[in-house]
């Protein structure tokens, strides 16, 4: 893991209720790099944000909302955030429903700034 | 889908003969990749000419290119080897309908009812014919198209979008569950457990009626969601909220199966799209349980 991606995801994961976060590859779901507590299945996470991101970006497209920038789906065990850095990364958060939204989202639109510069 | 197209293409490789065209076909359809989907389905009928279901997957391809009198053709096709093909009905009635003749359309969909009568998407779409006031039939340039009614479906994926209706008269069809709303029948939608429109509308930029092409689209929004919240042990997902350059979209369930989506300028904070999004839920709830479903 590089440093830098590697600090963003520890910024990430000192918010209050998460989970665990990732760095994924946008084209094929696959992790690049990954700070999770244990039993959070990486791989499935990355895999389903990706492909998340996918359907909800093709239905914003769809209805001229534009480029999607960050995603968040909220389930009654808890949240899965999603922070596109293009051209081809995503930074993925999973957390419980304790989660501060607000501050996941800074740090998560932080990071994908930083790595799309 | 990717991977269905890879396995089922590899299938065929192994067996040309098979009728696992059909369904790659199909798969390549719900990808958007209409010529390759019509390449495959033409070359599997040339194989099995009196092969029903690829005469349906063949007539949902030229509905979905817009090419409605081949699309009927290919559904008449169907009903000559398998009369009672609950899709082919359907598709009959959908071409029926877009193409003026409410008459036919509602023939049709009896006989698909008559077929099944459990067929719940026929016999919405059968209220819906009925509903709708005669027109006139339209000149042969220009869209049929009166009222919100889908292609069938073989799966539980949506229907191609038809051309738009104008907004003003989409809205004229469906019922004004959210006057009151701002944007009540721009930014607001409303659909079924099977992913038809019911109410509300979603109007773009030029004007057009985007409602069909976004009810399409969050069909496969909301299975990825399931499908994401019980990998994940997050259980029933409640919202997802999309913030892209220009609006902030939320999606939600209400009640079982139907969705609901608001599209809210980007400069609502996404704090306050989502409490407007709780009431528009809230209301659509409360229709939806004095109508039965």
């Amino acid at each position: 893991m590089s440093d830098e991606l590697g600090r963003a995801l520890d910024r990430i994961s000192r918010v209050r209720g998460m989970r665990g976060s990732m760095w994924v590859s946008a084209e094929d779901g696959l992790p690049v790099a990954q700070l999770l507590m244990e039993g959070v299945p990486g791989k499935a996470v990355a895999a389903l944000a990706a492909s998340l991101v996918r359907k909800v970006s093709g239905t914003a497209g769809a209805v001229g909302a534009g480029r999607v920038r960050f995603v968040q789906m909220e389930a009654s065990g808890g949240t899965l955030l999603v922070a596109l850095a293009p051209p081809d990364l995503l930074v993925v958060a999973l957390a419980d429903s304790r989660v501060n939204i607000g501050l996941a989202r800074l740090e998560m639109m932080r990071a994908a700034q930083a790595a799309s510069r | 889908m990717i991977d269905d197209i890879r396995t089922l293409t590899a299938a065929l490789a192994r067996d040309p003969a098979s009728l696992a065209y059909a369904d790659l076909a199909e798969a390549l359809r719900r990808r958007n990749q209409r010529d390759e989907a019509l390449r495959v389905a033409l070359q599997g009928l040339s194989r099995h000419p009196m092969h029903a279901d690829g005469h349906d997957v063949l007539a949902r391809i030229y509905s979905d290119m817009g090419d409605l009198d081949r699309a009927r053709l290919a559904w008449s096709k169907v009903l000559e080897i398998a009369p009672d093909h609950g899709g082919a009905l359907k598709g009959v009635a959908f071409v029926r309908f877009r193409q003026g003749d409410s008459d036919a359309a509602a023939a049709a969909l009896e006989q698909a009812l008559a077929v099944d009568p459990s067929d719940d998407a026929a016999r919405r779409a059968l209220d819906t014919v009925r509903r709708t006031p005669m027109a006139p039939p339209p000149p042969p340039t220009e869209p049929a198209a009166r009222v919100t009614v889908s292609a069938p479906e073989a799966g539980p994926a949506p229907s191609p979008p038809p051309p738009p209706p104008p907004p003003a008269e989409a809205a004229r069809v469906r019922p004004p569950v959210f006057s009151g709303f701002d944007r009540s029948t721009a930014d607001i939608l409303l659909l079924d457990e099977r992913g038809l429109v019911v109410a509300g509308g979603l109007v773009s930029s030029a004007g057009t009626d985007v409602s069909e092409v976004a009810a399409a689209g969050l069909a496969g929004v909301s299975g990825e969601a399931t499908r994401t919240g019980e990998y994940l042990g997050l259980g029933g997902w409640r919202t997802i909220v999309a913030e892209a350059e220009s609006a902030n979209l939320v999606v939600a369930p209400v009640g079982e199966g139907a969705l609901i989506l608001v599209r809210r300028d980007r400069s609502m904070p996404v704090g306050l799209a989502l409490r407007f999004a709780e009431r528009a839920r809230g209301t659509a709830s409360t229709w939806l349980a004095g109508q039965g479903a």
